[in-house]
């Protein structure tokens, strides 16, 4: 602290910050948040295994997508409008990753955009294989939410 | 930080430092080192703010110890459910408990749907005259077969359970 100089006995205008109680303050805080700290981050994609959608149950003309897997990087696409087939298509591809984007791409360019036209897809249902790793088959469904299909579920098939 | 030897002295404790120093040793040289406060919050100051970025208030859920979950760009959070985890060693567990081998399970499931109902009639004791949201937390390896989960998930929703959250790690 410094007195003033000349200014006879008046009371100091300068204070010093205690810096115990901050400092107390801060370790206590460092130690709660590293405890409470969460390092590694789970997440969770959700699955509907109800039967019948509400998109099924109006008139309106709705798309419903077929994922059919022959093996980790072969599937079919059946594209179904109201119920009946409309259109397969094929995706295959080298390794796990050319799969996984010429999936997203066949999606977005030939599905999505059916005859040129936008459509919508209300549910999608993928049959998994025993060859195919669950690994694989939640990188499909992550590829199917990424193009707004939401509503999707996982047939139940009996070690194809 | 080696303390001032000169009569103007930062604070009141490094001044006290000063006197005692000559007090004691008139000649020799000075051994009272001052510790140097400032770099010390600014640390602390940093480590609190990046603490608290990272810091999160979504529910969490336990992960069976060896079981690798697979990765996920478009996850979202976990919600709080009973957790069914199948390990890659062929055993499935419920809220960390065994319940059986999968293999085992998946041919008679009277076991696992025994304690799926108990779990549902707990809710329904606590929740009265709320519709049962069928929500559960499914953990499973990534190696093993997506058939083995397809099953698990048709049992599942054969009691009820049918809003079911596959357990991902999330990648930003």
């Amino acid at each position: 602290m410094r007195k003033k100089v000349g200014l006879g006995s008046k009371k100091d205008l300068n204070a010093d910050l205690n810096l115990t109680p901050f400092i107390d303050l801060l370790s206590t805080c460092v130690c709660f948040l590293l405890i409470t700290a969460v390092w590694i981050e789970v997440g969770s994609v959700e699955i509907k295994q109800s039967h019948g959608t509400e998109a099924a149950a109006s008139k309106k003309i709705s798309y419903d997508l077929d994922v059919v897997y022959k093996n980790s990087t072969n599937l079919t696409l059946n594209l179904k409008r109201n119920g009946k087939r409309v259109k397969a298509f094929k995706v295959q591809g080298i390794d796990e990753s050319s799969f996984q984007a010429s999936l997203n791409d066949l999606i977005q360019k030939k599905v999505l955009n059916f005859r040129n036209k936008v459509i919508s897809i209300a549910t999608a249902t993928v049959t998994p294989r025993t060859s195919v790793n669950y690994g694989s088959l939640v990188s499909t469904l992550d590829t199917l939410r990424k193009n707004n299909i939401i509503n999707i579920g996982v047939l139940s098939a009996n070690g194809r | 930080m080696r303390l001032n030897s000169s009569l103007v002295a930062a604070d009141a404790f490094e001044k006290h430092l000063i006197s005692r120093k000559r007090k004691s040793s008139w000649g020799k040289k000075a051994a009272v080192y001052a510790l140097m406060l400032t770099s010390m919050v600014d640390m602390f100051s940093m480590l609190v703010v990046f603490l608290l970025q990272t810091f999160s208030t979504s529910p969490e859920i336990l992960i069976n110890k060896g079981l690798s979950l697979p990765d996920s760009l478009t996850s979202s959070e976990v919600k709080e459910a009973p957790v069914l985890a199948l390990a890659k060693d062929g055993n499935i567990y419920l809220d960390q408990k065994l319940v059986g081998i999968t293999a085992k399970v998946l041919k008679k499931p009277s076991e696992l749907m025994n304690k799926l109902n108990l779990i549902k009639n707990d809710w329904a004791k606590v929740h009265s005259g709320q519709p049962f949201p069928g929500e559960i937390n499914l953990q499973a390896d990534k190696e093993i077969s997506s058939t083995i989960v397809s099953q698990v998930m048709g049992i599942l929703t054969t009691g009820e359970y049918s809003s079911i959250q596959l357990a991902v790690m999330g990648i930003r």
